[in-house]
Formats: C-alpha cells, structure tokens, sequence
C-alpha cells in the first residue's frame, strides 16, 4: 500500500493504460479519479472502480471544472497521471490539418492544460514535505520512428521536453515530473497499429504479425497496461522521491539493440 | 582542397574506411600517414607514408609518434571485431578488442595531442554499436562506447587547441557485409530485409564515411567538438520494428 492516503487523477483513465494505473493505484491505497471522455473508455469496457470523471483534455473550461471538482472533494492533488493520448497512423503527407492539430490538442495541449490546473492542488499536497508526482506519457516513438506515425512521433518528442521544462520548473515546489515512455504494450492503440492503414501487414494474419513483432524484442513479448503501472506505481510513490525531469523507457529491451536484420 | 597543407594520419589505412578516409584526405591536399600491422600494402599510393605499428603496443605508437614531427588531423580507424557474447569470449579476445579499439585509440592520443598544431582535429571512428547493442558483439560494443565517452573527455580537456569528435557508421559495404549475407539460410531475402531498413535505400560506402571525415577533418567544422556524428542511412532513426517487412 505504498500510495495510502494519496489522492490521483489518471486521464485516459478508461482506456488500456490508463485502466490499469487506475487499478493499482487503488490496490495501493489511492484514492484515484480516473478522467476520460466517457465511462467506458476506448476499450468499451464497463466501468473501472475508480471515481469516473467527465473529461475533455482538450477543453480549458472542461480541465479547470474537473480540477475544481477534485479541490472541492479533496482540497489537494497528490499524483497526476497524463495517460490521455490519441495516435493518427498516417504519413505528413496524408495527414489534414486537422488531424495534424488534434493529435497536438490531445497529446501535448492535454498534457498541458491538466498539469497547469492542477499544479495549485499539487502545491498543496507537497506543502508536507512528501513530493507531488505528475507522470506524463512520452513515448518510444519520441525518440526513433515508426513508418507512418508522423503526427504522433512529434507529439511525443514534444511531450518528452514539456516534461523536463515542468520538471525544472516546478522541482522547487515538491513537484516531481517524469514521463513514462512505452514500447509497444498490448493496448486497443496497438492492435489498431496492426490493423490499420499505415502499419500494412501484406497478407498475413494478426497472429503471424504479433508473432513477428514479439520476437522482434530481447524478452519475445510485448508489454502490458499492467507493466506499465508498475512503473507508474513507482513514479508516483514516495521511493520515487529523487526521481524528476527524466524519461523512463520502457519497452522490453526493443531500443537497446540494434535492428534486427533477418539472416 | 580543404585539407591543403595539413598533415594527417589515419590508424589503419590499408583497407575498408581507413583506405576511403586516406584517398579523400589526398584528394583535399593533405599529407597523409597510415599504419597497419602488416608491410606496406601494394597499391598504396606512393605520396602516403606507411609506418609498420600495432596501435595496441604501446612502444609500437611511441615509435611511430618520433617519426612524425607535427600534426594536424588524427584519425582513429584502426579496430576489430569479435562476434560473441560476454559468456563465449575469451580472455585472449578481451585483449584483442580492447586492446586495439579502447588502448590503441588511448595510446595514439596520448602519444600524438602533444605534437598537434593548434586547430588540430581528431577523429575517432566510433559505431552505432556504442549507442545500441548488436547482437553477439558485446566486447565490440563496449568497445565503442568506451571511444564515444573518450571522445566526449578529449574534446573537453584538449580544447580550444584540439577538437575530437566521432563517427558512428551504419552498415557500410567493406566485403564483411556481403559475406554475411552470404551465410545467411535466405542470402537474397536477408539482402532485401535489410536494405528495406535504410531510409536511403542502399547500404553505406567508405566514401559516405571519408566525406564526413573530411568535413571534421577541415576548418569549416571549427566549432564541432565532442559529439558523436551518426551516418548511417537513417538506420536508427527508425524503429526496429516494421510490420511492412514482416
């Protein structure tokens, strides 16, 4: 119960990963709000446990009504998780404007606008002398890139640099700042990579495609929204408490090695 | 001639991107020396100075060193590889790797920064495999990442007289690669495979690598110092994983 007594907000907190920080968050002692468009969240599941929160990351008044929400129940804001994020597989060339500033509205203005409203709750719950954590979600893809990812590779580099702005600047305060960056979990956003238009499998099944790409990885096997909230787990505990500004890779080895020719 | 009137030796000219960096550096007019561990190879041209030396033997540098008086560019290519795991090398092999890629590329430094004009530049030939692990090539890619941080500690304490940066090479076409191939179970689909991973659609050459040589090598790179320069056709821009390839 390393999280007893924190209070958390997860956005896209109905969806893969999000679902699961959710979960071990309260497993830990949290009490958590998770924050996503709808109950049900992009895997069209029933609703999780956690408190559920009406959320547009990309509205201003939407964040800063959720926010007050949460003050008005909560008068603090120990951990926020900016798990909210949208991914469009297409090339510069294919992609509209308006996909193009979606995918910025979601990912980095989302990351934005939620860190800036809570920042006065994190104050508060940093005044004890326990740090607070915001854990932004970076990404693989914002360090090297996948064929037809554009939009979403840059949204991730930008995420990856708003991360050790925040945490340069807010260091001082008791708030810690870092960014989870996955490789490829099992997600409802991964199997729509496998299917999509931008991936392109030829012929072969999903299932010879995921074989393909889990042995692809030093551990053959992509992650799960569960490995990934272990580390959020971590990040957003006390242990973590020298933690701050850094970018936490996580991917089963896939961005230690070299690529992987097949001879 | 960016080179014009500079001297310049390059460890391990005989072959492969030595003998690339070694005819581009005397196409830009510079007076160039190299070495290897065996006689002069045949078809050096005659204005190349050869030294016989072991860049790992220490005596073997201080001996070539005398016969230089001053220098301006210092490319470290000289290296070897051994294709193993930690647990399949053996002791004899952790000599050869680090004894010719970690202390040769110390022992030509120590021997030669203090008989550097100022402006001079050294150029170290790191890899890829120093910053992202080839498989079964530990020692080789510890070897890498010991010239990459080397690199980073000369650059620091030698400037402003010396600069000293890196290369890091992708796959580059010196004969090894094709042999590989050929031991492939499918050499013509493993050929393809990976040609498919590089952005630029073709593998690299010893010229792609002499090119940026010279350009560190020469003055217009006066304010590029200790970073690791990466050419490698877009390799490892890229994901490793494709499904299209799959």
């Amino acid at each position: 119960m390393i999280l007893k007594g924190k209070v958390a907000v997860v956005t896209g907190g109905r969806g893969g990963i999000g679902r699961a920080i959710c979960d071990r968050f309260e497993r830990e002692g949290a009490t958590v709000y998770a924050a996503d468009l709808d109950a049900s969240g992009s895997l069209g599941q029933p609703e999780g446990s956690a408190l559920f929160l009406k959320l547009d990351v990309t509205s201003e008044d939407n964040v800063r009504a959720v926010m007050d929400q949460v003050a008005s129940e909560q008068e603090r804001l120990d951990i926020l998780v900016n798990a909210a994020g949208i991914e469009i597989e297409k090339t510069i060339e294919d992609t509209s404007l308006e996909e193009w500033n979606q995918s910025f509205a979601v990912n980095v203005t989302g990351t934005f606008l939620t860190s800036k409203y809570a920042l006065p709750l994190m104050r508060k719950a940093a005044l004890g002398g326990a740090s607070a954590s915001i854990i932004n979600f970076g990404s693989y893809d914002g360090f090297i890139a996948d064929p037809g990812l554009a939009a979403y590779c840059a949204t991730k580099g930008a995420v990856h640099a708003l991360t050790r702005a925040m945490a340069c600047d807010h260091g001082p305060e008791g708030i810690r700042v870092n960014a989870i960056c996955p490789g490829y979990v099992d997600t409802p956003m991964l199997q729509s990579f496998f299917t999509g238009d931008g991936s392109g499998g030829g012929d072969q099944s999903i299932d010879q495609l995921q074989k393909a790409v889990r042995d692809v990885h030093p551990m053959r096997t992509y992650g799960t929204p569960e490995d990934i909230a272990n580390l959020a787990n971590w990040l957003a505990s006390d242990e973590a408490r020298y933690a701050s500004g850094q970018l936490w890779v996580l991917d089963g080895g896939l961005s230690a090695q070299v690529q992987q020719m097949r001879l | 001639m960016r080179l014009a009137k500079k001297k310049a030796l390059v460890t391990g000219g005989r072959q492969g991107i030595g003998r690339g960096i070694v005819d581009a550096f005397l196409g830009e007019g510079a007076q160039v020396w190299t070495c290897g561990r065996g006689a002069r190879p045949e078809d050096l041209p005659d204005v190349v100075g050869w030294m016989q030396a072991d860049v790992s033997q220490v005596e073997a540098v201080e001996t070539l060193a005398e016969g230089l008086d001053t220098l301006d560019v210092l490319v470290n290519n000289a290296g070897v590889q051994v294709e193993k795991t930690v647990v399949d090398s053996t002791d004899k092999e952790w000599d050869t790797v680090v004894g010719a890629n970690c202390r040769g590329v110390f022992n030509t430094c120590r021997a030669l920064i203090p008989k550097m004009n100022s402006g001079g530049a050294i150029i170290n030939i790191g890899s890829i495999s120093g910053h992202v692990a080839d498989p079964g090539m530990a020692l080789y890619n510890a070897s890498k990442a010991f010239v990459h941080g080397l690199t980073r500690s000369i650059a620091v304490d030698h400037g402003p007289r010396i600069r000293c940066n890196a290369i890091c090479p992708g796959w580059i076409n010196t004969g090894m690669l094709e042999a590989g191939f050929d031991l492939a179970r499918d050499p013509a689909a493993a050929r393809k495979d990976a040609l498919l991973r590089h952005p630029v659609g073709r593998f690299g050459h010893p010229d792609d690598i002499a090119a940026m040589a010279v350009w560190l090598a020469s003055d217009d790179a006066s304010f590029a110092t200790g970073q690791m320069f990466t050419v490698d056709g877009g390799m490892t821009a890229a994901s490793p994983l494709n499904p299209g390839m799959f």
